[in-house]
């Protein structure tokens, strides 16, 4: 009869398909609740040495214990982490009370939707590949578990298992192709990622981007749909900030809308922005935004593309921009205000500064060639490993120290500008980009991560200026990994000059971008795109479900046909197998076997029929009825059978 | 929600014994005879891929997806294996089981599988019993089922079932086979009553009838002898079949009576006689049974007292048949 109880083998597979499945979690979770998991584990299996099982109470006291935990660390169960978390817990104290199968039933479930949950927030081919791989572990876990009896081994579960996984792919593919899209969530749940932020943040102190200038991760991919604009115009928006404290340059105001609408001036670029996650709120693109189809998002009043949310998931952005703008409407009271704003007290020397280079020159543009011929002319220089700045660090830097980033020349640009009464900002992003021959589009990575100013000139608007390509100008034009000094600290310099590893990285990268276009973004558009493919006359949402009705069909009548066709009994016996390979042959030479037939009586009327074929016929019908029903010492092996009847060709008999 | 089911059920097996009629046994399973549904942990599987499905579409999330479709197809396909573990089975039985009242009855079917394929953990369920058993590719297994019969009488079950859930347990497939088992239940051998010779032994009639050892010449063989009695020295030198007659084989035979029975209740007086049957066939003695409507000669071997054993099953009742609980 049906054994209802694990053993201890049962409880050992189950356990560590689970703790594969947390494996994909470990990253998010807590680090407590898989070790809670792993401790439930390993001490239902002391247990199980024994053939006990812990009582109920021991359970009830984790349990009290761990959930209010999990609440006081979340706050919800609402959201994806939580979620995940309190499922964690959940197969952790089932599996601590497992006694029968249907505990691991239980436990499977729990397995697969872990996994989901893992997909959820992952997005790499190789956490698909692992959750798969879990799921089949598990499924073998649970051929074996179910079987009453002698259970199949591990090798044979597998490959059963990997079996019903290969069998399901064709009909996973027509789902995965065909399964009606939405545009948007059914519903929203609350966003409890722990990722952390990456990239720019929206305050900018000395130093900052330096950081991220040692960093080679991507921050987005852009496609241009036709030519990419010039290098100097390859300004990414980020952040504006706009608020200076004397050491830090923050963001004061969020203000959605009400940004005067520029004026283009040339020509439109049209591209889209491949957003990797970040965790922040604003999308890149380039400087100017005027168009973006991306909803919930819309332009803060410094011209920002900025969404509601954090952005936890890649997104694609298809937008247009202009690089360069023009706007006849003065600059609102209060914005003047905060443009111009200074700190009290602060950095005098640069006060002092301006004023004289005010006094020197009336006209704003003028001013501003004065600032910039300065930090081309004199003595500063442009590194990834200036001197720490304090609190008046414009001061040191304009005045004693001289050497600094792009930050470090934004910042003390912009505030020369506020002191002579022009209203500024600095402005961070990316500028700049790889070009990726193999994919034809472009990377942004945090190493491209920059900061630069705008000023506001009155009766032109808001315009761009960046002192580092004054100090710097083969940052703007070629990137930081041919400007930077070569004993300075740079990952990608080694990198770049290496050709073939160059080559390597921009191919992964594009195998990246792929499956990303590919797959993970693949929408109603795709869909759309894929009926048309098919001719398939005005494709929308009902004509995909009836597509999917057919494929599914289809699909299910070849897994019918496929599944059955192993049923189809075929003999084990060599000999006959072969003998029957004999047979076939003489038959196509013309000369069917009936059916009445032994081996010895077929021999003898072929070797009547066609006696060039006569002693090879006899020879080989003898062999066969001495390896049929005689003593296993017959004359000839089954394998010397075997090669000679394969190479018997009887040719068909001509009549001449 | 289980009575609901259970009607369902008995529909179907009603229905199904219209639409097939009488399998001749050893029947081949075919298609369209093999049924499927979701098992509850089947059920519990359908609302996690529900809830992955609609967790994947929520977050937009085409790995998710990607997962939830994997794992729906998997199931899709399982049914079909769920399936195939019963097709084109071949399944035989005993037709007659021997049994006593309120005692064990065994079953014993027969399954081939002429395959390719191994055919694992097959439930067969007949009586309220259920067995299990594998049958590898390209060989045949016997399943035993053991049931109990509580009221003596002939029985006969027109229905069992072949059930599986291999080989996830998410679903399981079952088929009915209508091969009717006619179980002969022989009321249960109790009693207080000595056998009648035993009783007539002290008068010593015939003391020198027990024992084998006196052989007394061959006769000719009929079915249902004790083996150990054939003659196979004749029968190897190329004679007819033939049977060592022995001197307490041929002594006067033991006679069964319902009627020296007098005063007993129907069902002691049945219950008596079998164990009077079992008690003579032990000791290796002729006997013959005499009830009312019907007289066994005086005979011995296991086909003698099947017999009479079936006799005393059916005495008084006819046939009746359980359709109700394969």
């Amino acid at each position: 009869m049906i054994t209802e109880r694990v053993s201890y083998e049962q409880l050992l597979g189950i356990s560590g398909c689970l703790a594969l499945a947390l494996l994909a979690h470990v990253t998010t979770l807590p680090f407590w609740v898989p070790a809670i998991v792993v401790a439930c584990g390993l001490t239902r299996l002391r247990f199980a040495r024994s053939g006990a099982a812990p009582s109920r109470r021991v359970l009830l006291i984790v349990a009290a214990l761990v959930v209010p935990l999990l609440f006081l660390r979340f706050r919800t169960f609402n959201g994806l982490v939580a979620g995940t978390a309190l499922l964690s817990v959940a197969a952790g104290l089932k599996l601590l009370e497992t006694k029968t199968r249907r505990d691991i039933y239980i436990i499977t479930l729990i397995i697969y939707f872990v996994s989901v949950a893992a997909l959820l927030e992952g997005d790499s081919f190789w956490l698909l590949a692992y959750l798969i791989g879990v799921c089949w572990l598990t499924t073998a876990t649970l051929l074996r578990v179910t079987s009453s009896g002698q259970a199949p081994d591990w090798r044979r579960s597998l490959r059963y298992g990997g079996r019903v996984l290969a069998q399901a792919l064709p009909l996973a593919l027509v789902f995965w192709l065909l399964f009606p899209r939405f545009a948007g969530p059914l519903w929203h749940i609350p966003n409890d990622s722990q990722a952390a932020a990456s990239g720019l943040s929206d305050t900018m102190s000395p130093g900052d981007i330096t950081q991220l200038a040692l960093s080679d991760e991507v921050a987005f991919r852009v496609r241009f749909a036709a030519a990419a604009p010039p290098a100097a115009e390859r300004y990414w928006r980020g952040p504006v900030l706009d608020h200076f404290d004397g050491h830090t340059w923050t963001r004061s105001s969020f203000g959605l809308g009400g940004a005067p609408p520029p004026q283009p001036l040339g020509v439109a670029y049209r591209y889209t922005v491949m957003m990797e996650p970040h965790q922040h709120r604003w999308i890149f693109m380039l400087d100017w935004p005027a168009t973006w189809d991306l909803p919930h998002a819309a332009l803060t009043n410094d011209y920002t593309l900025t969404q509601a949310e954090p952005l936890s998931r890649a997104v694609d952005v298809t937008g247009t921009s202009y690089t360069r703008i023009q706007s006849a409407q003065p600059l609102g009271k209060y914005a003047r205000q905060r443009d111009l704003g200074q700190p009290q007290g602060r950095n005098p020397r640069t006060q002092r500064l301006a004023q004289e280079l005010r006094s020197a020159h009336a006209d704003d543009m003028e001013l501003v060639g004065a600032v910039l011929s300065m930090f081309h002319e004199q003595a500063f220089f442009y590194t990834l490993t200036p001197p720490k700045l304090s609190d008046n660090s414009v001061d040191e830097f304009l005045f004693d120290t001289r050497r600094g980033f792009c930050g470090h020349y934004a910042s003390a640009f912009a505030a020369l500008m506020r002191a002579a009464g022009i209203p500024a900002r600095v402005v961070t992003g990316y500028q700049g980009g790889t070009l990726n021959p193999y994919g034809d589009y472009w990377i942004l990575r945090q190493s491209d991560a920059h900061a630069w100013t705008e000023i506001w000139i009155a009766g032109r608007g808001w315009m761009r200026v960046d002192p580092t390509a004054a100090i710097a100008p083969e940052r703007v034009e070629h990137g930081l990994a041919d400007t930077v000094n070569a004993n300075e600290p740079s990952v990608s310099r080694w990198q770049s000059r290496t050709t073939w590893f160059t080559g390597a990285r921009l191919r992964l990268d594009l195998l990246r971008e792929i499956w990303r276009e590919r797959i993970l973004d693949f929408d109603q558009d795709s869909q759309r795109k894929l009926l048309e493919m098919l001719h398939v006359p005005e494709p929308d949402g009902q004509k995909l479900v009836v597509l999917l009705g057919v494929g599914m069909a289809l699909v299910l009548g070849w897994l019918t046909w496929q599944v059955r066709r192993e049923l189809a009994p075929q003999s084990k016996d060599i000999a006959a197998r072969t003998y029957a390979r004999l047979c076939s042959r003489l038959a196509a030479a013309g000369l069917p076997r009936r059916m009445y037939e032994g081996a010895e009586d077929y021999a003898r009327r072929v070797a009547a029929q066609r006696p060039d074929l006569a002693l090879a016929v006899t020879a080989l019908c003898r062999h066969y009825s001495s390896l049929r029903y005689a003593a296993p010492s017959a004359q000839i092996t089954l394998g010397q059978f075997q090669a000679a009847v394969r190479a018997f060709r009887p040719k068909h008999h001509r009549h001449d | 929600m289980s009575t609901l089911r259970q009607a369902a059920i008995n529909k179907l097996r009603a229905r199904v014994i219209r639409r097939h009629g009488r399998d001749s046994l050893p029947i081949s399973i075919n298609r369209r005879r093999i049924y499927i549904l979701p098992t509850r942990f089947g059920i519990m599987l359908g609302a996690i891929l529900a809830a992955m499905l609609i967790a994947g579409l929520n977050y937009n999330s085409n790995l998710a997806l990607a997962f939830a479709f994997l794992m729906t197809s998997m199931a899709l396909v399982t049914m079909h294996h769920c399936n195939r573990n019963l097709l084109r089975l071949s399944v035989d039985v005993t037709t007659e089981v021997d049994a006593f009242a309120g005692r064990e009855a065994m079953f014993e079917f027969e399954l081939r599988n002429a395959s390719n394929v191994d055919r694992r953990d097959i439930e067969v369920r007949c009586l309220s019993a259920a067995g299990m058993g594998s049958v590898p590719a390209g060989e045949s297994a016997s399943i035993e089922v053991i049931g109990t019969v509580r009221q003596r009488g002939v029985t006969r079950v027109d229905q069992f079932e072949l059930r599986t859930r291999y080989p996830f347990g998410w679903f399981y497939s079952w088929t009915y086979v209508q091969g009717p088992i006619t179980i002969y239940v022989a009321p249960a051998p109790a009693g207080t009553r000595t056998l009648p010779s035993e009783g007539a032994k002290g008068t010593g009639t015939h003391s020198e009838a027990r024992g084998d050892e006196d052989f007394s010449g061959l006769r000719a063989y009929e079915p249902g002898v004790p083996l150990k009695h054939m003659a196979w020295k004749v029968l190897a030198r190329g004679g007819e079949a033939a049977v060592r007659s022995y001197s307490s084989l041929a002594a006067q035979p033991e006679w069964l009576e319902w009627s020296a029975l007098d005063g007993l209740a129907l069902e002691a007086r049945l219950s008596q006689l079998c164990l009077w049957v079992l008690e003579s066939d032990a000791a290796q003695r002729p006997y013959g049974l005499r009830i009312p409507g019907k007289e066994i000669a005086p005979s011995g071997g296991a086909a003698h007292r099947f017999a009479c054993l079936r006799a005393l099953a059916a005495f008084g009742i006819g046939e009746s048949g359980e359709t109700g609980s394969p």
